[in-house]
């Protein structure tokens, strides 16, 4: 069984208001968290440069502006 | 199963029958494994790469993820029930051949395969589906290789009406979607008709359907047009299978593997994406429509049907390689039929090659203009090819030949500037607006005289025989 760590901020918005979405249908695997500002998700188990605030990618971090001013399609 | 083939099963054991297919039983993570075999599937050589069928995901129980399906002329000749070494022009013209039979109207029946399971509460799509990143930049996982069903709420009859189509549709939440569709696809149509009654829309989310039906929910057919009567035509006329959807009513695939019923929320816009995109660029984020879903049907132990795509060639190169070029063809050919192929297979038509005899002098760009003007055309077709008729427009050497020997940069590149395209184009400017070029390679005619145009090389007609033999000889 792997350790599951604690989610702490969002790897992308930085924001602190993040949700368990799910844990793996085997227990103990991973669980599945979910940004509920900017709506990234991501699992336990993937790289540091989708978990981890300090190690994701700078090109792809979002600040709340960001977020408000995204386009509409339709 | 002998095509055309009613679920995405059935085309499977054809493939791994055909050897066009890798079963992939070692264990492999969600992320980064999926992704990165999807890329590496698409790297090789796309005459004949397979398709991928994983059985063993980390954490899942019983799941399957199939890959690349589409993701070769091999897999893409065998969906329509040909040889799988027929070359990527006879491919072209049988697909237009079939669309000849459109519509043919659908078979209903009562029950489906998907109706096994039904969950009505706490749905978990992250439990129930194996989920997954595929490329490392994406805001999270994705649907990418659904029909999204919905009706027109202004014309709920109408048959032609009813959309089927593919998009991109972000898993937010266990019951959460974010789903683009932009200005100019039908969704968008079907999202406002239902906004400007104040209402919601129900949609349908149907996942790992038969190959034909994936195929013609990624072509640009007209509004009006039944995607289901169209898959009908490209089935060899041979009626699609469709049930009712239990919560909504909406027709939707027979041989599905799950199917999601929910509603696009009235109103509603949240931040989406980014997501790798078809151009090979990451999207940026969008404002976009919502999705809540009600109810989940599925086959025990369903196959999840993905989708990768990145730089490309990739599967989706597959999915709008022919199904756009022979709509160009067709809408070119009723004004011009001296039209003989239209390749529009590079990043869903921005570059269009079209081969055709030449009437009279300066033909070409007319065609070539023509081409612009087409409705796929006015969003894409931002580099128009124009070749002579014996030149095959799907065959890159010959492109290159006729452009090498026919075009001369003075004449023949003639630049419409300021034109509509795509806003998904990164080279737009500003996004949405771009210059157009057309390439005339073809031969001048009189009176437009010019170079020294000599005679073409004629070969002794034994040559075709001699194609034959030796490739018997390699079989």
């Amino acid at each position: 069984m792997t350790a599951i760590p604690e989610a702490g901020a969002c790897p992308r918005c930085r924001t602190a208001d993040v949700r368990q979405a799910a844990a793996s249908p085997v227990p103990g695997r991973w669980v599945i968290w979910a940004c509920q500002t900017c709506w990234y998700v991501w699992r336990s188990t993937e790289p540091a440069t989708a978990t981890e605030p300090d190690q994701y990618p700078e090109s792809f971090r979002l600040d709340p502006d960001e977020i408000t001013a995204a386009p509409r399609m339709v | 199963m002998l095509p055309p083939y009613e679920d995405l099963r059935g085309f499977l054991e054809v493939l791994e029958r055909e050897r066009q297919l890798l079963r992939i039983s070692r264990p492999v993570r969600p992320e980064p494994d999926l992704g990165a075999a999807g890329r590496a599937v698409a790297n090789l050589d796309g005459a004949t790469a397979p398709a991928l069928l994983f059985g063993n995901i980390d954490g899942y129980e019983n799941a399957s993820v199939a890959l690349n399906v589409h993701g070769s002329w091999a897999n893409h000749a065998l969906m329509l029930g040909l040889p799988k070494e027929t070359p990527v022009r006879e491919q072209f013209h049988e697909l237009a051949a079939r669309w000849d039979k459109f519509p043919v109207p659908v078979e209903r029946r009562e029950t489906a395969p998907w109706q096994e399971i039904t969950l009505s509460q706490n749905i978990n799509l992250f439990e129930l589906l194996p989920l997954f990143r595929l490329n490392p930049g994406d805001g999270g996982p994705y649907i990418d290789k659904a029909a999204v069903i919905t009706r027109d709420a202004n014309a709920p009859g109408d048959y032609g009406k009813l959309n089927v189509g593919m998009y991109r549709i972000q898993v937010k939440g266990p019951d959460h979607l974010g789903l683009q569709s932009a200005a100019v696809h039908d969704l968008s149509r079907h999202v406002e008709a239902a906004e400007g009654r104040g209402a919601g829309l129900p949609v349908v989310i149907a996942i790992g359907n038969d190959p034909v039906l994936s195929l013609v929910a990624a072509t640009p057919l007209a509004y009006d047009q039944s995607e289901y009567e169209m898959a009908g035509a490209w089935r060899g006329g041979v009626p699609y299978p469709v049930v009712r959807s239990p919560l909504h009513g909406l027709d939707t695939p027979w041989g599905a593997e799950i199917v999601l019923e929910g509603e696009i929320a009235y109103g509603v816009r949240e931040f989406e994406g980014p997501f790798g995109e078809f151009t090979g660029f990451y999207s940026g984020g969008r404002s976009l429509p919502v999705v809540t879903v009600r109810r989940v049907h599925m086959r025990r132990n369903p196959i999840f049907e993905q989708l990768y795509l990145g730089i490309p060639w990739t599967e989706i190169d597959y999915m709008i390689a022919l199904n756009t070029s022979v709509p160009l063809y067709r809408q070119l050919k009723e004004a011009f039929p001296e039209v003989q192929a239209v390749n529009a297979m590079y990043t869903h038509g921005l570059v269009t090659i079209v081969s055709t005899r030449v009437r009279h002098a300066g033909f070409g760009r007319v065609v070539g203009l023509r081409a612009l003007t087409t409705p796929h055309g006015i969003g894409y077709s931002k580099l128009v090819i124009v070749v002579d008729d014996v030149v095959d427009p799907f065959n890159l050497e010959q492109v290159m030949w006729a452009l090498s020997t026919r075009l001369n940069p003075e004449f023949d590149a003639i630049s419409v500037p300021r034109m509509y395209e795509i806003p998904l184009d990164p080279s737009g400017h500003p996004q949405g607006i771009t210059t157009r070029l057309i390439l005339d390679a073809t031969t001048p005619k009189a009176p437009d005289n010019r170079g020294e145009q000599g005679q073409l090389i004629t070969a002794y007609p034994e040559a075709a025989e001699w194609e034959r033999i030796l490739k018997d000889m390699l079989r």
